[in-house]
């Protein structure tokens, strides 16, 4: 840690802390980029695919481009830009050939809206439908067509990826511990089974939408509703090869991202649109529908464990295969695969374990980063299957999985020794247990199952999840002080709805020893004026910008006690301070203010010392390396928050009905640094996971066209959805190197809800699922034994649901 | 994002009409919206003009007489009809159903005779309506004519309604007054959802009817049922008289069991109800 204060003194960590940005945003007055207007702005609408791989014969835009009040018109072929986060891989606009239901084709700017969507309309694009290729295990097989040609002249970053040319395989992640052959020798059970995921859609507030103006000299102004302004730019200028300062990225209030709005989006779309209209600026609004098709999803999974136990319960030996549906794309499903590749075997001791993570492409809307970053989908899997083997064994679950559990001396997949100060998830898992009264059913709820009819179901499920990000992954904070003695903060962390800048300004509020109101961490940020930070993603945020707070805080108390020293003739070894002033410790009534020293000090006759307190606070992962290719060894995690969930359902055995009456949540989140916001992202996460687990799922036809597109038939829970009761218990052992000893624990609060669902289900039923989500009729195949629906589209096997083909 | 077309807002049923009359094949009658904007923004309907009828003061009515029953104008929100005395005191499956339909806000737009006339199989009011006999009013400039509901929805999506007509209200008669009943309808999440499967039970002295919705292409409304039927005859007829198909909602293997389901809940819970006329 970079500070020792001991827990008892803390005046602002660790206190409920009002959300600094809550009332500007329940009143309306942030403004967000759907908001904004200026003058002179075109309204761009784009033409998207009908078909999900087609070749592209022509494009006729003469009609619309002839049509009063249209600015500009651009198509693929005229676009000589490729874009692409790990696989460089993607043109703007669809060229030659389509790859997606619903990729860009065409764009179109004009004085407005209405005259933008009738000249879409007017653009006739003439196709050759091909037969896609939708399922990864079909799209694995030799004679699978190819998504990307190309594979093989695609630039990629070299040290985390490995492309097969040829295939339709985006990226392999291998990782061997071990002997894996010994370990299913020696085992006395050998329990496999399959486990799938249908594409989720991230659903944020706002829509994706980008205003940008292409400027003179090439100097372009991006806005954008984006989680990642410095990774928005950099990628932004690698595609059209201009120097990065041309490039400046707005990024205002964000209404939710979710891991939709990590990487680049449609900014470059809009950039070549503000190019071609003589440099308007050009806003473009992803329509509620396009979220589904032209933007990412979270990509379908299908994930093969095989597990070796001993007599005693031991896991053994453990092979995962896992297949993740990239879509046309690899944008960020690539990493999801490593990440989940290097994590797949959970909060578990497993001393002989094999791992083979494949990213495919297919020819359907391509996967991104979503909230866990693969580790919903695998956790799903992964848990249930802990389940389905404690039922095998003999042992009970909870028993089962703390038997098994990471502890002190325990080593990771990738060679990972786990120490003291890792955090527990045997204690989650306790907690939990003891929330919901596992093992036994109340008084109460034993008249309830009387009185409803309906069984009572308890169950656990486990998780960890570490940062998945370059190892090398740095943030910048800086802290100014102003006139008043008050201080702003800068940093390219974007708070999109987390509350990390709240926990930011209590940090330095902390180091300040000042209230946290005369701390403001300001909103809006521009790649021109903040520092330097790589994405908002992966949990890493409150971590490594955390640290930095600390290090700007005191590096901004290093030039005050310097010029507090001068001032107060004194050696600044013998300084101290508190939120007003900084004093001599032997003599008190010697002080010097913050707000005299704030932009430099003045002595009565005039004479100046100092200038602005300014602190600048760097911080950059540390000890993290590059995995090896062929064994996964390495160290890919700055840390693990490890946690638990613990939930009751009742459920109608007949009918398959249930209703989720408690769910609790545990995470080792290390240090808390404000307890509402640990409870805000556990509640949000966990209902997140809860529509992930009940209602959500992309369905296909059979030639890949996305049939429910919209809210009518892709739900997502509302209010009633909620559970009865909810409860949130955080676990605190210190993370060494965390500020105040603090770890993420954004992503987490959604990884273990869907398999703790299903294994309530089965606690009460017996119904052994396998297949996301569990809707009512899911389930009452489960409890009929009848064959889980391949989708619920005659003649339609591909999507959503159970579907897998046999390789 | 809409399309161009001019809102019509006429103060009179005499103006509408006659509005109707001339420009009816390209006008989009407009009371709540809560299915004609979607479908305009969808690009599935293209209106010249949209007409409003919540301006027509007659079309606002709704109306009770112990004889006449209950009357329900064209303008009349979900949420009025809902909170209305007569319909919680008389015609309590109603009010069951109308609670069912979408949410508190939308029940503010959304009119009872919207829902009947847009014909969706799934539609929440239509088979309480269908099993209370309601009967629809269709007025035009030429005059107006009468049926029952049964008669008036003949597909899906697809009515008896003439483009110089409206639907300018709905009669429930006094047969049913005072039924118990009951409406199960299957969701795909706890808060509002239109039904994947539904049924709509009522039950008098005499008799007892059952209607089900999203299982054929117009709801359904199964014949009448003496007081003591079995649970099974009841199912077997249903299983006859409807054809669920599998869509991204459901397969008709689980439409069809939740049928059977919601058909022994309801008669449990009708019989349970004490009161019952």
């Amino acid at each position: 840690m970079l500070e020792d204060t001991p827990a008892a003194e803390l005046k602002q960590v660790g206190q409920e802390t009002l959300r600094i940005d809550s009332k500007i945003k329940v009143t309306g007055q942030a403004e967000y980029v759907s908001d904004m207007e200026m003058s002179g702005m075109l309204h761009a609408r784009v033409k998207t695919s009908p078909f999900a791989r087609a070749k592209i014969r022509s494009i006729d835009t003469s009609k619309a481009e002839a049509l009063s009040g249209v600015r500009a018109v651009v198509i693929g072929t005229e676009l000589d830009y490729k874009l692409g986060l790990y696989v460089v891989d993607k043109d703007i606009l669809a060229k030659t050939e389509v790859r997606h239901y619903g990729e860009a084709v065409a764009a179109v700017a004009a004085d407005t809206l209405e005259i933008a969507e009738k000249a879409v309309g007017l653009i006739e694009v003439d196709y050759e439908e091909l037969t896609p290729v939708l399922h990864p295990l079909e799209a694995i097989k030799e004679d699978a067509p190819r998504v990307h040609p190309d594979l093989g002249n695609y630039s990629y970053m070299e040290a985390a990826f490995s492309p097969q040319p040829g295939t339709n395989i985006a990226n392999i992640t291998r990782l061997r511990k071990g002997d894996i052959e010994k370990g299913f020798e020696e085992s006395e059970w050998i329990v496999e089974r399959e486990y799938t995921n249908p594409s989720v859609q991230h659903v944020p507030m706002e829509t994706h939408v980008a205003i940008v103006q292409w400027g003179h000299d090439n100097k372009i102004t991006i806005w954008s509703s984006a989680q990642s302004p410095f990774t928005v730019r950099n990628l932004f200028c690698n595609a059209f090869k201009l120097p990065h300062g041309n490039v400046r990225v707005i990024v205002p209030y964000v209404g939710g991202g979710f891991g939709g709005k990590a990487g680049v989006g449609i900014e470059p779309l809009v950039a070549v649109l503000s190019k071609k209209a003589g440099g308007r600026p050009v806003k473009l609004t992803a329509t509620r529908e396009q979220e589904f098709s032209l933007l990412p999803c979270r990509s379908q999974l299908t994930y093969r464990i095989k597990t070796g136990v001993s007599t005693e319960g031991k896991i053994l030996a453990q092979e995962m295969i896992m297949y993740w549906d990239s879509g046309a794309y690899a944008d960020y499903a690539v990493n999801v695969t490593r990440a989940s590749g290097y994590s797949a075997g959970g909060p578990y001791e497993i001393p002989n374990a094999k791992v083979d993570s494949y990213t495919i492409y297919t020819n359907k809307p391509y996967g991104t980063a979503y909230r866990g970053f693969g580790h919903v989908e695998f956790f799903w899997g992964l848990e249930r299957h802990m389940d389905l083997i404690s039922e095998i064994v003999g042992q009970d679950p909870l028993e089962f999985r703390k038997l098994n559990a990471l502890k002190p001396g325990s080593i990771t997949l990738t060679g990972e020794k786990i120490t003291e100060n890792h955090g527990s998830v045997s204690k989650c898992l306790d907690a939990v247990a003891n929330s919901i009264g596992y093992g036994t059913l109340t008084e109460k709820e034993k008249a309830r199952e009387k009185k409803t009819g309906m069984k009572i179901g308890k169950a656990v499920a486990s998780l960890h999840k570490a940062p998945a990000m370059p190892s090398f992954t740095a943030t910048t904070v800086v802290v100014k002080m102003n006139e008043d003695g008050t201080v702003i903060a800068n940093l390219s962390l974007i708070d999109y709805g987390q509350g990390t800048y709240t926990s930011i300004a209590q940090i330095i509020a902390e180091r300040l020893r000042c209230p946290a109101e005369k701390v403001k961490v300001a909103f809006e940020t521009d790649t021109d004026r903040d520092p330097y930070d790589w994405q908002t993603v992966a949990s890493k945020g409150l971590i490594l910008s955390g640290n930095a707070a600390i290090l700007a805080a005191d590096d901004l108390l290093e030039k005050a006690y310097a010029d507090a020293a001068q001032v107060l003739r004194a050696n600044t070894r013998d300084l101290d301070h508190d939120g007003d002033k900084i004093f001599v410790k032997h003599h008190k009534e010697s002080f010097v203010t913050f707000k005299q020293l704030a932009i430099g000090y003045a002595y009565p006759n005039g004479n100046a010392i100092g200038g602005q307190l300014i602190g600048v606070g760097r911080y950059i992962a540390q000890g993290l390396s590059n995995l090896d290719k062929e064994t996964g060894q390495g160290l890919p995690a700055l840390d693990w928050t490890y946690g638990a969930h613990g939930m009751i359902i009742e459920i109608n055995e007949e009918t398959g009905e249930y209703n989720v009456l408690k769910v609790t949540s545990s995470y080792d989140v290390g240090k808390v640094i404000n307890p509402d916001a640990v409870r805000g992202q556990s509640i949000g996460g966990m209902v997140q996971g809860l529509g992930t687990a009940t209602c959500e799922g992309y369905i296909y036809d059979e030639r890949g066209r996305l049939l429910n597109p919209s809210f009518t038939d892709n739900k997502i829970p509302t209010a009633r959805d909620i559970p009865l009761e909810i409860e949130t218990i955080p676990i605190e052992t210190p993370q060494l190197d965390g500020p105040y000893g603090a770890r993420g624990v954004a992503e987490h609060s959604m990884i273990g809800v869907a398999a703790a669902l299903g294994n309530a289900i089965q606690h009460a039923t017996g119904a052994r699922l396998m297949h996301m989500p569990l809707r009512y009729e899911d389930v009452w195949r489960a409890l009929q034994n009848k064959e889980p629906v391949d989708n619920w589209i005659t003649k339609s096997p591909y999507g959503s649901c159970r579907s897998t083909p046999e390789l | 994002m809409l399309h161009e077309f001019s809102y019509i807002e006429p103060g009179s049923l005499s103006e509408l009409l006659e509005f109707l009359a001339k420009y009816g094949p390209e006008s989009a009658v407009f009371s709540g919206g809560t299915d004609l904007l979607i479908s305009i923004r969808a690009g599935l309907e293209k209106p010249v003009y949209v007409v409003d009828l919540k301006k027509v003061p007659e079309l606002q009515e709704l109306n009770f007489g112990s004889k006449s029953g209950l009357s329900i104008g064209a303008a009349v929100n979900v949420n009025r009809v809902v909170e209305h005395e007569a319909v919680q005191s008389h015609y309590r499956i109603l009010e069951i159903a109308g609670r069912e339909l979408a949410t508190f806000q939308l029940r503010n737009r959304a009119t009872v005779i919207g829902n009947i006339v847009t014909a969706s199989p799934c539609g929440d009011m239509s088979s309480p309506l269908l099993c209370l006999d309601a009967e629809v009013e269709l007025l035009s400039a030429s005059g107006s004519r009468s049926m029952l509901l049964k008669e008036f929805i003949t597909g899906v999506k697809k009515t008896q309604i003439k483009p110089e007509e409206i639907v300018s209200k709905i009669t429930v008669p006094t047969t049913f007054m005072d039924a118990a009943g009951g409406y199960e309808k299957l969701k795909r999440i706890k808060g509002h959802d239109l039904g994947v499967v539904a049924v709509t039970m009522i039950k008098t002295k005499k008799t007892m009817r059952v209607a089900v919705s999203s299982a054929a292409p117009t709801p359904v409304l199964l014949p009448d049922f003496v007081l003591d039927t079995p649970v099974a005859e009841i199912q077997k007829v249903a299983q006859a008289a409807i054809s669920p198909i599998d869509d991204v909602r459901c397969t008709k293997e689980y439409r069809r069991f939740m049928v059977d389901i919601y058909i022994r809940r309801l008669l449990e819970e009708v019989q349970h109800e004490r009161g019952a006329a």
